[in-house]
């Protein structure tokens, strides 16, 4: 049986492992830096609530994105978030870019804001975390093949969309 | 699989690595420079998604494992079953409830805990929308003159649920504030512990302890906590 020492130490190592990659998730679906903290910190409060209910901790990421969507869905039905901080919260190293980058990339963050929920979900799950498309299949609850069809849409709108602003970098013509 | 189906599956997934996968991508050159264009868009598309993490994020956090847990064990249960038939629920209710012997004890040992590291992380400033995130989550609000006094704050266990542990910045240096919504204490009682005293308040909802050195004055941050920490904002 674990000790309340073991508890707070396997519960701290998910906060330093997970928690900057579900601030950063939670802000590309909320847009709202105050609100992304918010998640993140219920998330985590539940996490630590029901933490005896996590056997195996290689499930842990899965479950805690589980838990922030959900918490996320329970908060959007209380108040409408605020697509504004995503430039606040920006890249620190935005002084080693070239113009051309840096245009290139806000034109990409603004893709990735414009996006469906249908296509930027399975695209954060798996740019963000890493997960396969049979984990972004179990997570979301569609087909694997499903997930492969949003992964490549969302992808090529992004694409477009920069073909349309006239960058064109390493696009590859047939898309 | 033809190249129309390598495109699309390095448009789905670019990172991917199956043998089947490889061994197409190095079957020609016109697969090979479509693998490296997708792989050159996933470093852009990396780059757009990344962002600052706050850095007092993980603290606040951590801090939460010092909230009580109610762990579901069904051998005291059941024997908390048999003792309810015979003394009834009051006393379930109050063993459940009571984490610490008194609030004296809680704010000593609460302090203890992490109370000089959060001086410590006390920063110029904090926020005044983190300041005001924190306390409407505990239905209270802090005006400007306190809220820019405040240099850390995060959430923190109470006897009686979350409450906000504070550092201020005041002309005898940095205070702790601890803010108990729902806990009643003796007001204007003095707790002595570690050559730190803190000073118990009671507010309009819930209370605080205002702890500090033994040389510093806590009072003084008496006038100030009351007349700018509103509290029980539901209620109001």
């Amino acid at each position: 049986m674990s000790t309340d020492k073991d508890r707070t130490n396997r519960f701290n190592e998910l906060a330093e492992v997970y928690s900057a990659d579900l601030y950063r998730y939670a802000m590309w679906i909320c847009g709202n830096d105050a609100l992304a903290k918010d998640l993140v910190q219920e998330t985590f409060l539940r996490a630590w609530r029901a933490l005896d209910s996590l056997n195996e901790m290689t499930a842990a990421k899965s479950w805690l994105i589980t838990i922030l969507r959900r918490e996320y869905a329970r908060t959007f039905e209380r108040k409408v978030p605020l697509f504004t901080d995503i430039d606040k919260v920006s890249i620190a190293d935005d002084e080693e870019l070239e113009p051309d980058e840096l245009k290139e990339r806000d034109l990409l963050r603004e893709g990735i804001l414009k996006l469906e929920p249908k296509y930027r979900d399975p695209l954060l799950l798996q740019a963000i975390f890493g997960h396969s498309c049979a984990e972004i299949s179990e997570q979301l609850g569609i087909t694997r093949s499903a997930v492969m069809t949003q992964l490549f849409r969302a992808r090529e709108k992004l694409k477009a969309q920069l073909q349309k602003s006239g960058v064109k970098g390493n696009v590859h013509e047939l898309f | 699989m033809n190249f129309s189906e390598f495109k699309k599956l390095m448009g789905a997934d670019p990172l991917n690595r199956d043998p089947e996968t490889l061994r197409a991508r190095q079957s020609s050159p016109e697969f090979e420079a479509a693998a490296a264009e997708a792989e050159a868009f996933e470093t852009k598309l990396q780059s757009a998604l990344h962002m600052r993490v706050p850095a007092d994020l993980l603290e606040q956090i951590k801090g939460i494992s010092g909230e009580p847990v109610r762990k579901r064990n069904w051998i005291p249960l059941a024997l908390a079953a048999s003792f309810l038939i015979v003394v009834g629920a009051a006393g379930i209710v109050w063993k459940q409830t009571h984490q610490w012997d008194s609030v004296e004890s809680y704010v000593a040992e609460h302090y203890s805990h992490d109370g000089s590291k959060a001086v410590g992380m006390a920063g110029v400033n904090m926020p005044a929308q983190d300041v005001a995130r924190i306390l409407n989550r505990l239905d209270a609000t802090a005006d400007q003159q306190l809220s820019g006094l405040i240099r850390f704050i995060k959430f923190c266990p109470t006897p009686n649920g979350r409450g906000a542990h504070m550092v201020v910045s005041t002309d005898q240096g940095l205070m702790t504030i601890i803010y108990m919504p729902k806990t009643q204490v003796v007001d204007g009682e003095m707790v002595d512990f570690d050559q730190m005293h803190a000073l118990l308040v009671n507010l309009d909802h819930g209370s605080a302890a205002i702890i500090g050195t033994q040389s510093q004055t806590v009072k003084t941050m008496v006038a100030t906590l009351r007349g700018s920490l509103k509290t029980g904002l539901v209620d109001a």
